[in-house]
Parts: C-alpha cells; sequence; structure tokens
C-alpha cells in the first residue's frame, strides 16, 4: 500500500467516523433545538407546514392613505415577484359566462353584479336540466346576462410605494413577507398563565434540602461503612446493597399511606424527607471513602481528633469531586422527578406545585399555543442542563466508573 | 486507658443517677407498651398499634438490662442506655419539630424562598471567593487571609439577608408560638432530659468508669454516623417495603383500615382462561362467561383459534404493553449505544464533546421531553411526519417511484402509540448507555488487539473475537439495568399519550396501572399486589440475563 492511498484511506475512514457521530449527535439535540426555536416563536407561525425552525413574524408595513399597517405578502405581477401590502381581504369575485358559451368567462365583483330582472323578480335558464339564475353582466359597455360559473375570494394587493397599482390575488396562496423575530415574552406569559415562578421556586427548594440533605447522610453513612468497624456493620451493608435495584414504584402505595399517617400529603415536606435517606448514595461515598489511605486518619486521631474532625477536616476536603458527582445525580433526579409528586400533591393545590407538575397541567391548559408549552419545557430543561455542562467533567466520568465497578 | 481508674466521688454519682434513669425509662415505656390497649392512646388500625407497643416492649426490657449491667459496672450498660436515650432524642426531637410544624412550615417556604435566593447567591459567590485561594496558593500570603476575612464576612452577610428575607423570624415566631402546648412541652423536655442522660454518659470519665475500650468508640460513632441514614432507611424505605407485602394481602384503600383478604388480590391478576374458538371471529361470550372474563386477544389457528380471557384484561394488556416496551426500547437503546461507544473509542479529536452532546438527553426531564416530542410527533405540522415526507419525495424522485406518503398519526393510532413511546424512551437512555459502554471499551487492554493485529486479524473479526466477549460485564450491567427502567415505564405514556392508557388501550403500562389502580380507583391493596408482580417480573429477567452473562463471561480469563 503506498503512503498515498493509506493517507485517503484515512481521512475517508475518519470522515465516516464524523459523520457518524455528527448525524447522531444531531439526533440527539435537535429536539433540543425545536424546543427552544418553537419557544420563542408566535402560535400561528407554531402551525404552519412546511414546518420551520426560526421564529419569525409577517412583516407589516404603513401605506399613505391606510389607517392600520398592512401586511406585506409576496406577488407575482407581469411576471416579477414583488412585495405588496394586503389592503383588503375577503373579496368576492364570481365568475361569469353566457348560457351558451360558457367557455368565454369575465370576472366580476360579485357585489357589483345584480340578478338579471331585479331581486324580486330573478331570471333564470335550464342548463343541462338544471335550473341556473342570469345575472346581468357589464362587459364592453353592454349588458349581458350570464350565469355564475364559480366564485373565489380574494385579497387587493397594493403597491406600498404606490397604492394606486392593485392587484387581486388569491391570500391563501400568496407567501407572507417575514423576517426572523424572537419572542421572549412567551417565557413570562406562561410563568403568568401558570403559576410558574412558584413551581420553579418549590422545585429549587426542594432540590436544594434534597441535595444538601442526601449529601449529609450519605457522608456520613458512607463514613462508617467504610471506615468504623462495629458490629452488625456489614449485615446492614449487604441489606443495603440488596435493596438497590428495588424498583421504587414497589414503595409508593406504603409511601403514600404513610405520608397520610403523618398528614404530609399535600406537603412540600413529602417531597423532601423520605428522599434524604439513600442507600445508593451511601454506597457510592463508601467505594469513595474507602479508596482513602488509612495512615492520615491513623494520625489525626493519634493527635487526639475526633472523628467528626477527620470527616470534616480531612476526608470532606479531599471528596470535592466525589460529592460534587453526587450533588448532582441527586439534582437531577430530584428535579425531574414527577411520579411521586403526581402521587402526593393534589392537582388542584397550585401552590405546591413542581415543575413536572405545573407541565403537566399547562399541557391541559395551553394546548392551542405549542409556543407557551414549549417554553414551559424549556424553563424546566434547562437549569439541570446548565447543571450538567457545569459539572460534565466530574459526572460523566462517574458515570462511567460507578457503572463498571459497581 | 486499660488501668482501672479510681471512682471519683462525680462519677460515681452520675452512674448511680444513671441506674434510677434507666428503671425509669423502663416503667415509662412499659405504661407506654400497654397505653393503645387501654385507652389512653387511639391508632388507627392493629399494625400501627402492635408496632408502638412491639418497639417500647423492647425498650422497657432493653433499659432494665442496662440497669442491671449498669449496676455490675459493665461496659454494655452504657452502650444499651446510649443506645436507647439516643433514639428517645431523636424521636422527641423530630415531635419537637413535627409540632412546631417546621415540616409543614417548608410550604410558606415555597413562598418566600424566591425572594431569598439571590442573597444566597451572594453567600455562595463569597463561598468561591475564599475559595480562589486553593486554585493559586503562592499568592501573597496577606492578600489572602484578607480575602478569606472578606468571604467570610460576605457568606455571613449573603446568609442573614437571605434568612431576612424568607421571614426566619416570623417563622421562629411561629414555631415557639406552636410549640407553646402540652405535647410540645413535653416533648421539649423529653430532649433536654436524654439530652443530659446522653451528655453525662459520653464523659470521658463514665467512659473510663466502666472500662472502654478502644473499639467501643468506633462502635458508638459507627452507629451514630450511620444511625441518620440507618433511621430514615428503615422508616421510608425498609419498613414501607414490608407494609407493601402486607397491603398486597388486604383491601386497603388508604383512609380505612385494612382488612386481610388472603390471596384475593393475586387470584384475581392471575385469574386467566384459555378457550379453543371453533372460528377465528367466534364471539367471546359462546366459550367463557363474560360476568367474569373480558377478551385480553386471541391467535388465530387454521379454521379456530384460541381465545386468551381474563378477570383483569387491563392487567394483563398492561403486562403485554410493558413487555413489548422492553422488548424493543432496549436493543433500540443499548444496540446503537454499543455501536456509538465504538466510534467514540476512536482517539480523534472532539470525542468528548459527542459524548457530551449524547448525554444531555438523559439529563432532560422525561416530562418536559416529552411534551417536546408531542410536537414532533404531530402528524400534520410534526417534524418527524415531514422528514418522512421529504425523504419519501426523494426516494421517489430519484427511482422515480410512487410511494405513498403513510402520513403516521403517531399517537393515536393504536399500531404506532407505543412505538412512538419506545422511540422516546430509546433515544433518551441511549447517551447514558453509550457512556457506559465507553468505560467498559477503555479497560479492554491494548494489547489483546495488538496481539489480534498481528495474528492479521480485521476490525470486525477484533469486534466479535475481543470487544464483545470484553464488554460481556458492562453489557450486562447495562442491558439489566436499561430494562428495569423501561418495564417501570410511566412518565412518557402519561404525558405523551391523551388519556395516558392510549388508543384503545394501546399503551397502558404495568405502573400506569398501578398508579390508576391506586391512586384513581385507591384500591390499594390491589395496586401493591400489582407492584409485587411486577418486581417479580423485573427479577426474573433481570436473573435470566444473570444467567446468560455467566455463561457468556467464560471469555474473562
Amino acid at each position: 500500500m503506498n503512503p498515498q492511498s493509506y493517507k485517503l484511506r484515512r481521512f475517508l475512514g475518519n470522515f465516516a467516523i464524523y459523520f457518524v457521530l455528527s448525524f447522531f449527535a444531531l439526533v440527539m439535540i435537535f429536539p433540543f433545538l425545536y424546543m427552544l426555536a418553537t419557544s420563542f416563536k408566535i402560535p400561528s407561525d407554531t402551525f404552519r407546514y412546511p414546518p420551520r425552525m426560526l421564529p419569525r413574524d409577517p412583516v407589516e408595513i404603513t401605506v399613505t392613505g391606510y389607517g392600520k399597517p398592512l401586511p406585506l405578502y409576496y406577488v407575482e405581477v407581469d411576471g416579477v415577484q414583488k412585495e405588496f401590502a394586503l389592503a383588503q381581504s375577503n373579496i368576492k369575485v364570481g365568475t361569469y359566462a353566457p348560457a351558451d358559451n360558457l367557455n368565454a368567462t369575465v370576472e366580476r365583483y360579485l357585489s357589483e353584479v345584480k340578478p338579471t330582472g331585479g331581486a324580486m323578480n330573478p331570471q333564470s335558464v335550464t342548463i343541462n336540466g338544471e335550473e341556473t339564475k342570469l345575472f346581468d353582466v357589464e362587459l364592453d359597455g353592454q349588458v349581458i346576462p350570464m350565469i355564475l360559473v364559480s366564485q373565489t375570494t380574494v385579497g387587493e394587493f397594493i403597491d406600498p410605494q404606490n397604492p394606486e397599482i392593485k392587484v387581486y390575488r388569491n391570500v391563501r396562496l400568496s407567501d407572507p413577507v417575514e423576517n426572523i423575530s424572537w419572542h421572549p415574552e412567551n417565557y413570562q406569559q406562561v410563568v403568568e398563565l401558570n403559576n410558574m415562578s412558584r413551581a420553579l421556586t418549590n422545585t429549587a427548594l426542594v432540590t436544594i434540602l434534597v441535595v444538601l440533605g442526601q449529601l449529609v447522610t450519605s457522608v456520613f453513612g458512607g463514613y462508617a461503612f467504610a471506615r468504623l468497624k462495629f458490629p452488625g456493620r456489614d449485615t446492614v451493608f449487604v441489606f443495603y446493597l440488596g435493596t438497590i435495584m428495588i424498583p421504587f414504584v414497589m414503595l409508593i402505595v406504603p409511601l403514600y399511606q404513610l405520608m397520610v399517617l403523618i398528614g404530609w400529603t399535600d406537603r412540600l415536606a413529602a417531597l423532601i424527607i423520605p428522599w434524604i435517606f439513600t442507600a445508593y448514595g451511601t454506597f457510592l461515598m463508601r467505594q469513595h471513602f474507602i479508596t482513602f489511605p488509612k495512615e492520615i486518619e491513623e494520625a489525626a486521631l493519634l493527635d487526639g481528633a475526633s472523628r467528626f474532625q477527620i470527616l470534616k477536616d480531612i476526608l470532606i476536603p479531599a471528596s470535592v469531586p466525589a460529592l460534587a458527582t453526587q450533588a448532582t445525580f441527586t439534582f437531577l433526579y430530584a428535579w425531574n422527578s414527577f411520579f411521586w409528586p403526581l402521587v402526593i400533591i393534589n392537582v388542584g393545590n397550585e401552590k405546591n406545585h413542581v415543575l413536572t407538575l405545573a407541565l403537566n397541567v399547562l399541557r391541559g391548559r395551553a394546548s392551542d399555543t405549542p409556543n407557551l408549552i414549549l417554553a414551559g419545557a424549556a424553563i424546566a430543561i434547562i437549569p439541570p442542563l446548565i447543571v450538567f455542562i457545569l459539572g460534565q467533567r466530574f459526572f460523566v466520568e462517574s458515570v462511567a466508573s460507578s457503572g463498571v465497578k459497581g | 486507658m486499660t488501668k482501672v481508674a479510681s471512682l471519683d466521688a462525680r462519677t460515681n454519682q452520675i452512674l448511680r443517677l444513671q441506674v434510677i434513669w434507666r428503671v425509669v425509662f423502663a416503667v415509662l415505656a412499659a405504661a407506654g407498651t400497654l397505653a393503645p390497649w387501654i385507652g389512653w392512646v387511639t391508632l388507627a388500625s392493629n399494625w400501627q398499634k402492635i408496632l408502638v407497643s412491639a418497639l417500647l416492649l423492647v425498650a422497657t426490657l432493653a433499659s432494665l438490662i442496662g440497669a442491671r449491667q449498669l449496676t455490675r459496672r459493665s461496659h454494655a450498660g452504657r452502650l444499651v442506655s446510649l443506645t436507647l436515650d439516643y433514639l428517645a432524642f431523636v424521636t422527641c426531637a423530630v415531635i419537637t419539630l413535627n409540632t412546631g410544624e417546621i415540616f409543614i412550615g417548608i410550604d410558606a417556604l415555597g413562598e418566600t424562598f424566591g425572594r431569598g435566593l439571590p442573597y444566597l447567591g451572594i453567600a455562595i459567590a463569597g463561598y468561591f471567593l475564599g475559595a480562589i485561594e486553593d486554585y493559586y496558593p503562592q499568592r501573597n500570603l496577606s492578600v489572602t487571609t484578607s480575602l478569606k476575612t472578606v468571604s467570610r464576612w460576605i457568606i455571613l452577610g449573603g446568609f442573614v439577608l437571605f434568612l431576612w428575607q424568607v421571614g426566619a423570624v416570623n417563622g421562629l415566631l411561629y414555631f415557639l408560638g406552636k410549640l407553646a402546648q402540652p405535647k410540645g412541652f413535653v416533648a421539649v423536655a423529653g430532649i433536654l432530659v436524654f439530652g443530659f442522660s446522653l451528655w453525662s454518659m459520653m464523659r470521658p470519665e463514665v467512659a473510663q468508669a466502666l472500662n472502654a475500650k478502644t473499639n467501643h468508640e468506633q462502635i458508638i460513632n459507627g452507629w451514630l454516623f450511620l444511625s441518620p441514614n440507618l433511621l430514615g432507611f428503615l422508616i421510608f424505605f425498609a419498613g414501607p417495603l414490608i407494609l407493601s407485602f402486607y397491603f398486597s394481602f388486604t383491601d386497603s384503600d388508604a383512609f380505612n383500615p385494612p382488612n386481610w383478604v388472603g390471596f384475593d388480590n393475586y387470584a384475581r391478576i392471575l385469574n386467566v382462561r384459555f378457550a379453543w374458538l371453533s372460528t377465528p371471529d367466534q364471539l367471546a361470550r359462546d366459550v367463557v362467561d363474560i360476568k367474569v372474563y373480558d377478551e385480553v386477544g386471541r391467535l388465530t389457528l387454521g379454521n379456530g383459534g384460541l381465545l386468551f380471557a381474563a378477570a383483569d384484561k387491563f392487567f394483563w394488556l398492561a403486562l403485554r404493553n410493558t413487555l413489548t416496551f422492553v422488548l424493543f426500547a432496549v436493543p433500540f437503546s443499548v444496540i446503537p449505544a454499543l455501536l456509538l461507544s465504538n466510534v467514540l473509542n476512536s482517539k480523534l479529536p472532539g470525542m468528548k464533546f459527542f459524548r457530551a452532546v449524547y448525554f444531555m438527553p438523559s439529563i432532560a426531564a422525561v416530562v418536559g421531553i416529552s411534551l417536546v416530542w408531542q410536537w414532533l410527533y404531530n402528524a400534520t405540522i410534526g417534524y418527524i411526519n415531514y422528514f418522512i415526507t421529504l425523504g419519501i419525495e426523494f426516494w421517489n424522485n430519484l427511482f422515480n417511484l410512487a410511494v405513498v406518503d403513510p402520513k403516521i398519526q403517531w399517537v393515536s393510532d393504536e399500531k404506532t402509540a407505543l412505538f412512538a413511546v419506545i422511540i422516546i424512551a430509546a433515544w433518551q437512555s441511549m447517551g447514558f448507555n453509550t457512556v457506559l459502554f465507553l468505560a467498559g471499551l477503555q479497560n479492554i487492554p491494548g494489547e489483546l488487539y495488538e496481539a489480534a493485529t498481528v495474528d492479521g486479524a480485521g476490525s470486525w473479526a477484533k469486534f466479535w473475537g475481543i470487544t464483545l466477549p470484553m464488554l460481556a460485564p458492562t453489557t450486562f450491567y447495562v442491558v439489566s439495568t436499561t430494562t428495569i427502567q423501561a418495564m417501570q415505564v410511566f412518565e412518557q405514556v402519561f404525558i405523551l399519550m391523551n388519556p395516558p392508557e392510549g388508543p384503545n388501550n394501546s399503551t397502558i403500562t404495568l405502573v400506569l396501572y398501578l398508579y390508576r389502580s391506586g391512586f384513581q380507583n385507591f384500591k390499594q391493596g390491589y395496586a401493591s399486589a400489582i407492584a409485587w408482580v411486577l418486581f417479580i417480573v423485573i427479577f426474573g429477567l433481570t436473573l435470566v440475563q444473570f444467567q446468560r452473562q455467566r455463561r457468556s463471561s467464560i471469555y474473562e480469563g
């Protein structure tokens, strides 16, 4: 193999790799882009077909002689595409033809054509066995009775520079002139519509307390499992390990009844207190502490330090990456949880809704405005994404390591 | 520490007091044991009475044993004493907090927390200001000390402002006001008494007087450190797990005392009937008693057929849908993840970027994601159908064909509804699995590939001969966790489908049915039984995979 063809093959191979990776990256990221782009659109823009990514607004222009700004459309005039303003829509136009020569059609406004013989005594003609009304149509200065072949609705388009130039086109078939414009006020609107700010605060509160609580209990528990010898420790540890794989739905009914018993249904406490004790987090912290060299600790003990001081002054400062990882995990779990809040917080009690519950309500309340729904979804999705991007370095690595070592 | 210290008068007094206290404690606990049964305290149901009495009975006996051991100056007495007092102390503390409505008060915090958040941000910024020193340790010392002071003041100030903004003062006053009732006084008194007892027994002189050894320190600290975690675990995990098992044999409805119904719940779930049909479209009422059984499905066999009917058809439909979901969602997530991880494992630049991008879906809220996909799936304006249309047009133009655009009604057609959910789930879990596989790949020693290259193996042979067998433990982990996740599919279905069970029950899943039984019809005993059946299915699937993994792991040297 000569070096040139080797280089070419390597280039092609790398190209294929990047192509595949980029394709999947696009698949992964597309729904997020769609969500963001749509959340900045106006409602009518979201229902367009074919769908378009960037949010657009119809352009309006002020024409002298017209009070309101008029929407601009692309109109073909004499074979040239021009931007004309729509001055009047819903103008009804009829196509008329003499009864004896249906191909000789003329177009007139419906409002300008009167029935033959006047409204009181309309005349008609029979064509193919069907009785058809006759109308007086003026053609080249003559009034000729004709029948109505078809009718359409058109709009009157005018040249914004020269309002005297008018053309008539079907409005629906004309493309409006649009420019790209973003509507961040959708977020404002969804927050007001759906008590979203309260849900956001509740979610932040719940998440912060769950993260802090879990860190405390699992640091202490993990340290006890990793470093302190006491009878019963290994039995309890095996017990903890055995429950890690038990799915949460096993607990939902008895936990609900427990909450009914203590009176925590409908309360934020129910979203916090049961979740700050975790077998999995304790297990992870234990795995972390067990790798820590024992000698440092023994030296500190000889110097008269208490276990608590050792934990606070030596182990915790040295475990920031592990703690950050667990905090990120817990953050995501607490922020995104939906099933338990759905069970425990009443739909009517909007004061205590978290974001996922608020989204569930929003889904029904704003079903005809996808822009608002997706703005709500973005409010729920973006904070975890930011946390992820900040903690990415620790997080992805640790998922990678915990999966295999565990 | 080994020499026996002479007891000074004060230690002696403490120990004597402690013996008396243990006897008083035992008497109080004994009274508490009897209380629910002679009507001093009213508890809702029998299991609560039994639980409370059993715990207090154990406490009574333990306290008496502790008193006996303390009179003999044995260290075991100290351990018993500490344990009992600690548990009682924690109980009193929780009762105090609950009486003061701290837990319920979190709701009120939800109202004011938003106002305080900026100040909390200031406090955190102050912390980072102080942490700068750790990153640039060789800076001028005087600058860093002043920086530390400034940072401490910022943290303190931010925190005080935060507390002020969230209305901590009002909260504290409210707490104290609520506490001023008999229950609150008793609980606070309990905290003081038990706290004093704990403090006296923790004194080094007392420990020495009872011949404490070094490993005793580890025992006490070990249980102490583990206790918050363990207590929470017992109350909010192990206890409910046992209760769930108990409920599955009752007709519990969450609000009235449950009645024992034996195996009725399980019997209803498993009450199924197979019947032969003489023609494929024979009506179900001709072959089974339709007062009891509903048709779940039928199989056409030649001129006849087989009818499957069940007393609870929704359970079996849910089981069918859930298993179908697992059968598709797991491979759709795992196989692309396996291939992608192999591509990502190449040492080209930018791989970390792609890895992060693939990871993104798995961290976003399922509820939000499902809402986004709901619009992507929209049959008239959704992007998915648009892409299909574009693809078909391109294909037709290229080969001059006339393939008809299917215009799939993704979520409202019973044939595609479950598939729509499968796609979301696979999309969302793929990146996570990719990262897991990637880690597994990076643990495969490179020498294996080098040796294979020397032997003339191509990349395809290397993949089948080295990568897959060496990856078997990771694959087991990935497949089993993805399966366990998939068996519990609920949120995607709940959000995407309207109603959640989908057209013609095509997306009713086990967890959705559990939710409907337990929390819409409030047949919580029945829901518990469904949960245990679900657990058994999950356990069985995991076991099967484990067996397969064991068989295939012979490759591992």
